[in-house]
């Protein structure tokens, strides 16, 4: 059993805000707490608390027109209720995204009520081509501005997907 | 008042703002009164996002004052976007809610609750204080220029109460640019008003 690496949320704030991310609109996941309570503390982001997932989805897309990098952040949960907008939006108008998740429903996760996550999230992103990077190790943290610059160089959404290992430890 | 009207007259108050319309007869209403490619983008179906959309690039952009249209069946999809848009209190957006009382998009299905719906008091119970409705045309054409062009702190919520589209006017032309293509359009406006890079992202 580990626990969780003290400044995960750091790392990932650190890679955002490499990305020129400046504007990350949110709803909590528990899993996501530390790393919401960081950005929020974080001078270097706007951070916006939504009230629904799609929300955060339009919020991101309109700052895009204004050339401000953002991030929405979310769990697994909240993205399954926005796939409509993600459609509609960013793949009709080619406006990129970048979405910060929870792999609920994965191994080591406590929650049985996340079953339907663990069954159909991979699926839902294959099913509408979304590309999507799981982050389960601290060594991968850095991979989150490359998937960031991934996005905008296609001007598609993708996903970075994080496990609980990484967000809170294996015990 | 009569929707399109409404909106030829929002139109000929129009300044230098920077147009959001919404699903529904917003689109068409707006390029009825404007025939504008290049300053409105025309965010076609997206359920009620209007003006969180409107809301980011406002953020991201202080200097451009945003108009919002939001057909009141997209704002009774998701009226908790008046708590984030109270949150944020943008000064320059104002949004529009344009109460026809039915979808209209969709041959004028009847909204629940319709008779009963108090836009402008559910936006004071969410903590917004310049709020204001307008019923009829000349108190628009009125009072509209001054409520537009106030230097006020914190974002507007403006009612429009119209007449559903007709039968004929459902027929009016929707924009007839493509998405990616009114993407550029208005990004390459935006980016010739204020200076910003959004296309130029590279590695």
């Amino acid at each position: 059993m580990a626990d969780k690496v003290p400044d995960t949320a750091k790392r990932i704030a650190d890679q955002l805000a490499a990305c020129q991310v400046r504007l990350v609109a949110s709803l909590p996941d528990n899993w996501l707490m530390d790393l919401i309570k960081t950005i929020d503390h974080d001078e270097r982001f706007r951070h916006v608390p939504v009230n629904r997932e799609e929300s955060a989805i339009g919020l991101c897309s309109g700052a895009y027109l204004g050339a401000m990098g953002s991030a929405a952040l979310m769990g697994a949960s909240g993205f399954m209720t926005v796939i409509y907008a993600i459609t509609k939006i960013n793949y009709t108008y080619k406006i990129p995204l970048f979405l910060l998740l929870t792999l609920r429903g994965g191994v080591g996760d406590h929650h049985k009520h996340h079953v339907s996550n663990s069954l159909y999230l991979r699926p839902v992103f294959e099913a509408i081509n979304l590309p999507y990077q799981i982050i389960d190790q601290p060594a991968d943290i850095p991979l989150i501005s490359r998937c960031y610059h991934h996005s905008r160089t296609f001007s598609r959404p993708m996903a970075v997907v994080f496990t609980r290992d990484l967000l809170r430890g294996t015990h | 008042m009569k929707y399109v009207d409404a909106f030829r007259a929002l139109a000929q108050h129009r300044t230098d703002q920077v147009v959001i319309t919404s699903a529904g007869n917003s689109g068409q209403a707006w390029w009825a009164a404007t025939r504008d490619t290049k300053s409105t983008f025309y965010l076609d179906a997206s359920m009620s996002l209007a003006t969180m959309f409107a809301s980011g690039l406002a953020l991201a952009q202080p200097s451009l004052r945003i108009w919002a249209f939001m057909g009141d069946g997209a704002f009774c999809m998701n009226p908790g976007m008046l708590m984030v848009e109270r949150q944020m209190n943008l000064p320059n957006l104002t949004h529009i809610l344009v109460s026809n009382r039915v979808y209209g998009a969709t041959s004028n299905a009847e909204l629940p609750n319709l008779m009963q719906n108090d836009y402008p008091a559910i936006a004071r119970a969410m903590g917004l204080e310049r709020v204001f409705e307008f019923c009829d045309l000349d108190t628009l054409n009125r009072d509209f220029p001054a409520i537009a062009n106030a230097n006020q702190p914190g974002h507007t919520f403006m009612v429009l109460e119209v007449e559903p589209f007709s039968d004929a006017e459902q027929k009016l032309e929707q924009p007839p640019i493509e998405a990616p293509e009114l993407k550029f359009l208005f990004g390459r406006e935006i980016e010739r008003r204020t200076g910003c890079d959004i296309f130029g992202y590279r590695l």
